[in-house]
C-alpha cells in the first residue's frame, strides 16, 4: 500500500467525495480532471449522499492478503440517493438479511492492513440503515 | 462571554457481543459467581474490519450529524484511548479528514488508560474559554484487550463517544471540572505488549476508589453543591460494581447512578465509558437537569465534572443513531469467533 | 476490401497446465518453436514477434518477448502487449495491424502465462483484481469472481436462467476437453459436482470459474504476398474480421449487467469487416472462465436471443456438431486458463477446427470460426472471425 496513494484517495474513501460539474451539473465518483458526461474541466467537489439501496450483491469468501482476514464479507453495487451508483461491502449484518434493494447507509471501516506493520487503508462500507 | 459546555455529542458501540457465560465456559469458571461479582451481562466486541480510528469517527460523525454545525469551525480534535490502531500516526487527524475538518486545527492523540477522553473535554473547555478556538472535539475510544483468562477478558469491551465543546447553542453548561492525579502502579501495558497487566485488588480501594472519591469530593466542595443537588451522576464503570458502590461512599443514590449503567450490556469501554455514560444521561435530560460525572484512569487519575442542562438539549435528543440504538444493534457471537475477531487466532 | 491480406500459417501451443520446473521464457520459446515448425517456413523469415502476456514479470522479467527471441536464437523487434486476461487476442490484434499496414509479411504471435508460482489468497486475487476497477471495484472489496457473481445473479433475475442451465456450460465443456491433448483437464465432470458445490460467491459455485495455470500459445502470420511466393505452406487461414470495443471500467458504471456491450460491439464490427453475420459461423471459442461469461458470449455476439443462452445451452443447442459449436477445445474451464495465452489458444483451436485437424473433437461444417476473448468483467473484448481458405472466398 503506497502512502501516495492512500494520501491522494482520502477524500474519496474517507468521506466519498466526486465531482460536480459546474458547466452540465451532472455528478459522478470518483474524483476525475474533466466531466464525465461533458468532459468540461469546470467542476467542484460533490460529497455524495450518505445513504441509498442494495442493487445487487454476493458474497466473497477468497480475496487478495491484505483483506482476506474479513473474508467472507459480503459486497454489491449500491445506488445511493442522488443516483450515483458504487460497489461497496454491506457489514454488520447475516448474509440472508440482505435484499435487494434494501436501505442501507455509509459507515466507516478498514478496508485493508498491510500486514502488522504497513498502513492501514479506511474507506467508506454500507450497513443496513 | 456565553456558556462553555457541551454543543453536541455522539456515540458509537460495535454490533458484536459476547456473554459472560460464554467465555466462562472455555476457563471452567462459575458464570453466575462472575456475573454477581461484576454486574455484567455481556461486553462488545469490534469487529474484524473496524478499530479505534473507525469507531472514533463513527461518534464523531454522531457527534456533527446531531449538531448539523460545519465541521471546518472546529479547531481542535482529541482523541484518547489506550488502543490506537498506530503506535506513530495520529488517530486524531484521520478523524480530522473524515469529517471533514481539515485543515486549520490543531490535534493530538492521547493516553491515559480510561480517562484520556475526558482529559480531552478538559483541553477543549480549556481552548475554548481561552477563546483559542470556537469548537472543540473531545473523543473517547478503545478496544480495549484482556488477556485470555484474565478476569478483563470478561469486561474489556469497545466503544466510542465524542463531545463537541463550545459556547454556541450548548447543551450543557460545563459548571466546573476538577481532577486529582497521583503516580500508581495499578495497571499497565509496556510499549509493543499486546495484552495489559494489572495489580488484581490493588486496583480497587487505593486506585479506582480513592482517585473518584478525591476527584468528586474536591468539586463538590469548590462548587458548593452536594450530591442531592443533581439529577444524574455517573462514573467510570470497569464493571457495574464499581459505579454503583462509589456513588454509595460518596452519598449519591444508585437511582441517579442507574440510566449511566451501559456496562452490563456492553462491558468496560475503558477511554469511551464515562463518557457513553454521559452521552446516555444526556438522551434521558431535560432542561435544567444537573449531571455529576467522574472519570478515572488507571495510572491514575480522575477527571471530575459538573453540567447543567439547557433548552437546546430539546434540539439534540431525538437524534436516532444514539446510545439505546447501538446497544440493541446487537449480534451475540460464539467464544471461536471472538477469537477471530480479537486476533487471537494466530 | 483488404480482408484476404492476413493469414494464419502456423500454429503451435504447449500442454496447459501447472509446470513448476518451467519459467515463462521456456514456455514461450516451446509454442513458438512449435508454430515456426507446424508453419513450415524458416526461422529467420518472421520479421518480428508480438506477445501477449498479463503478468509477464513472473520470473522477475518484465518485457517477457526478449527473454524468448533470445532463446530461440532470433534477433527480431519483439513488443509485449498487455490487455489483462485478453492479453493474447491484444496481442494477436497488434500483429494483425502490423501486417495490415505493409509493414512486415510474416509475423509471430506468442502469449504466454505463469501463474503457477502465484499463491490462492494472497497475490492471484490482486492480480485479477487489476482486470476489475482496481480501486473502486477490487479495494472496495469486490473480486472478479464476485463481479461475475452479481452478472449471473442478475441473468438469473431477468431471464429465469437456472443454476442448472448455468452449470451446463462446465459439463459441456469438459467433454469436449476429454478430447484435447492440451487441455489441463481431460475428465467429464457431472452436473451434481457443480450443483452441489459450495457456493463460493452466490451463485457461484466452487468448481464453476476455469483455473489459472501455466501454458503458452503461438501462431504465425503472414500476408496474401507471402502465402503467395509460399505454395508449400499446409496451413492458409485467412483472418476474415478483427473486432476490438472496450466498455465501463466498472460495473457500478454499466447501463445493463445483463449483457457485456463490448462483446455486442466488438463482434458487429467483425461481422461487418468479414462482411458475414452470426448465422454464418459454424464454431466459436468464447470466453468462459465463468459459466455466465459463456451465455452472455453467445447471447452478444447473436447466436441466441438475449436471455435464451442458458437454456439453448441446457438442450444441447451449442455442442460439437449442434446448431453451432460451443468451445469445442473445452473453453478456458477445461483447458484452464493461463491469461495471456488463453485469447491465442482460442485461436489455434479454431484454425485446428477450420483446417480439418481437430479429430475426435472435429466439427463436421467448418466454413467459418469466431473467438471472443474477454478482459476483466468485458471492458475489453476482442472478437476475431476466421475463414476455411481463401479459395472459398
Amino acid at each position: 500500500m503506497e502512502p501516495p496513494k492512500i494520501w491522494r484517495e482520502k477524500r474519496e474513501r474517507y468521506l466519498a467525495i466526486g465531482i460536480q460539474c459546474q458547466d452540465c451539473k451532472s455528478k459522478s465518483f470518483p474524483k476525475t480532471s474533466f466531466c464525465t458526461k461533458c468532459s468540461s474541466s469546470n467542476i467542484t467537489e460533490y460529497r455524495l449522499a450518505t445513504s441509498g439501496k442494495l442493487l445487487n450483491f454476493t458474497k466473497v469468501t477468497s480475496t487478495s492478503k491484505e483483506m482476506n482476514s474479513y473474508a467472507p464479507f459480503f459486497v454489491g453495487i449500491i445506488e445511493l440517493d442522488d443516483g450515483i451508483k458504487v460497489t461497496g461491502q454491506i457489514v454488520d449484518c447475516k448474509f440472508e438479511d440482505l435484499q435487494d434493494e434494501m436501505r442501507v447507509r455509509m459507515v466507516f471501516r478498514v478496508l485493508a492492513r498491510n500486514g502488522e506493520e504497513g498502513l492501514i487503508r479506511y474507506g467508506f462500507k454500507f450497513t443496513p440503515e | 462571554m456565553n456558556k462553555a459546555g457541551i454543543v453536541s455529542y455522539g456515540s458509537y458501540i460495535p454490533r458484536y457481543r459476547i456473554r459472560i457465560e460464554e467465555i466462562a465456559k472455555i476457563w471452567d469458571e462459575d458464570p453466575n459467581e462472575l456475573r454477581s461479582q461484576l454486574q455484567v451481562a455481556s461486553k462488545s466486541v469490534l469487529g474484524p474490519d473496524e478499530d479505534v480510528a473507525t469507531m472514533a469517527v463513527e461518534s464523531a460523525r454522531n457527534a456533527i450529524n446531531r449538531w448539523k454545525g460545519d465541521p471546518q469551525k472546529i479547531g481542535a480534535i482529541y482523541v484518547g484511548s489506550e488502543s490506537h490502531p498506530y503506535a506513530v500516526k495520529p488517530t486524531a487527524t484521520i478523524v480530522a479528514a473524515a469529517i471533514d475538518a481539515e485543515k486549520e486545527l490543531t490535534a493530538a492523540d492521547l493516553e491515559f488508560a480510561c480517562k484520556a477522553g475526558t482529559a480531552g473535554m478538559q483541553m477543549c473547555l480549556g481552548l475554548v474559554k481561552s477563546n483559542m478556538i470556537s469548537y472543540g472535539l473531545a473523543i473517547g475510544a478503545d478496544d480495549s484487550q484482556g488477556r485470555p483468562r484474565d478476569p478483563l477478558e470478561y469486561t474489556a469491551g469497545a466503544g466510542s463517544s465524542a463531545f463537541l465543546i463550545g459556547t454556541e447553542r450548548v447543551v450543557a453548561e460545563i459548571e466546573g471540572t476538577y481532577s486529582v492525579t497521583s503516580d500508581m502502579p495499578d495497571f499497565w501495558r509496556r510499549e509493543g505488549a499486546i495484552f495489559p497487566s494489572h495489580g488484581v485488588r490493588f486496583t480497587g480501594k487505593p486506585a479506582y476508589f480513592q482517585h473518584t472519591v478525591d476527584a468528586s469530593k474536591g468539586l463538590l466542595e469548590e462548587l458548593g453543591t452536594k450530591p442531592s443537588d443533581y439529577d444524574f451522576a455517573t462514573f467510570h464503570q470497569p464493571n457495574t460494581k464499581f459505579p454503583l458502590t462509589v456513588a454509595k461512599m460518596l452519598g449519591f443514590s444508585s437511582e441517579q447512578v442507574e440510566v449511566s449503567l451501559i456496562c452490563k450490556d456492553i462491558g468496560n469501554a475503558y477511554s469511551a465509558s464515562s463518557m457513553l455514560g454521559l452521552a446516555q444521561i444526556l438522551n434521558h435530560a431535560n432542561a435544567g437537569d444537573k449531571i455529576f460525572m467522574t472519570s478515572y484512569g488507571s495510572g491514575a487519575g480522575s477527571d471530575a465534572f459538573s453540567f447543567e442542562v439547557t433548552d437546546e438539549i430539546e434540539e439534540v435528543k431525538t437524534y436516532p443513531y444514539n446510545v439505546d440504538h447501538y446497544i440493541q444493534n446487537s449480534e451475540f457471537i460464539d467464544y471461536g469467533l471472538y477469537a477471530r475477531y480479537k486476533g487471537l487466532l494466530r | 476490401m483488404s480482408n484476404h491480406r492476413v493469414n494464419i500459417i502456423g500454429y503451435g501451443m504447449t500442454k496447459f497446465g501447472e509446470f513448476y520446473e518451467e519459467n515463462s521464457s521456456s514456455l514461450a520459446s516451446k509454442a513458438l518453436m512449435d508454430s515456426i515448425n507446424n508453419s513450415v517456413i524458416e526461422k529467420n523469415e518472421i520479421q518480428a514477434a508480438f506477445f501477449g502476456s498479463f503478468v509477464s514479470s513472473s520470473n522477475s522479467q518484465s518485457s517477457i518477448g526478449v527473454n524468448c527471441i533470445n532463446e530461440c536464437n532470433m534477433s527480431i523487434p519483439v513488443s509485449r502487449i498487455e490487455a489483462g486476461t485478453a492479453s493474447g487476442a491484444a496481442a494477436f490484434h497488434q500483429a494483425y495491424l502490423s501486417l495490415l499496414s505493409g509493414l512486415y509479411d510474416c509475423v509471430a504471435v506468442v502469449g504466454t502465462e505463469k501463474l503457477s508460482d502465484y499463491v490462492r489468497n494472497e497475490s492471484i486475487e490482486r492480480i485479477l483484481g487489476a482486470t476489475i476497477d482496481s480501486h473502486w471495484e477490487f479495494e472496495m472489496g469486490a473480486t472478479l469472481t464476485s463481479l461475475y457473481a452479481i452478472l449471473t445473479k442478475a441473468h438469473m433475475k431477468e431471464f429465469k436462467t437456472t443454476l442448472e442451465q448455468l452449470a451446463s456450460v462446465p459439463v459441456k465443456n469438459h467433454k469436449n476437453g476429454v478430447h484435447n491433448p492440451n487441455a489441463q483437464f481431460r475428465r467429464e465432470i457431472s452436473i451434481n459436482r457443480f450443483l452441489n458445490a459450495k457456493r463460493i460467491s452466490d451463485p457461484i459455485g466452487r468448481f464453476d470459474p476455469a483455473t489459472f495455470c501455466d501454458g503458452s500459445s503461438s501462431v504465425i502470420l503472414a500476408s496474401s504476398d507471402f502465402i503467395e511466393k509460399h505454395t508449400n505452406l499446409e496451413t492458409t487461414i485467412p483472418v476474415l474480421g478483427a473486432g476490438q470495443a472496450t466498455d465501463n471500467l466498472a460495473l457500478h458504471h454499466r447501463t445493463s449487467l445483463t449483457k457485456l456491450l463490448a462483446t455486442e460491439y466488438a463482434s458487429k464490427n467483425a461481422f461487418k469487416m468479414a462482411d458475414l453475420t452470426h448465422s454464418d459461423i459454424n464454431v466459436a471459442e468464447v470466453h468462459d472462465s465463468f459459466p455466465i461469461g459463456e451465455i452472455l458470449a453467445i447471447e452478444d455476439i447473436g447466436f441466441f436471443a438475449k436471455g435464451e443462452g442458458g437454456k439453448a445451452t441446457e438442450n444441447g443447442e451449442t455442442e460439437i456438431n449442434s446448431n453451432i459449436t460451443i468451445n469445442p477445445g473445452g473453453g478456458l474451464k477445461a483447458r484452464g486458463d493461463p491469461f495471456g495465452a488463453t485469447g491465442i489458444a482460442q485461436i489455434v483451436e479454431i484454425v485446428e477446427q477450420l483446417s480439418g485437424r481437430a479429430k475426435e473433437r472435429q466439427v463436421d461444417n467448418k466454413n467459418y470460426g469466431l473467438t471472443q476473448n474477454v478482459f476483466g468483467t468485458g471492458a475489453m473484448v476482442y472478437v476475431n472471425i476466421f475463414g476455411e481458405s481463401e479459395v472459398k472466398r
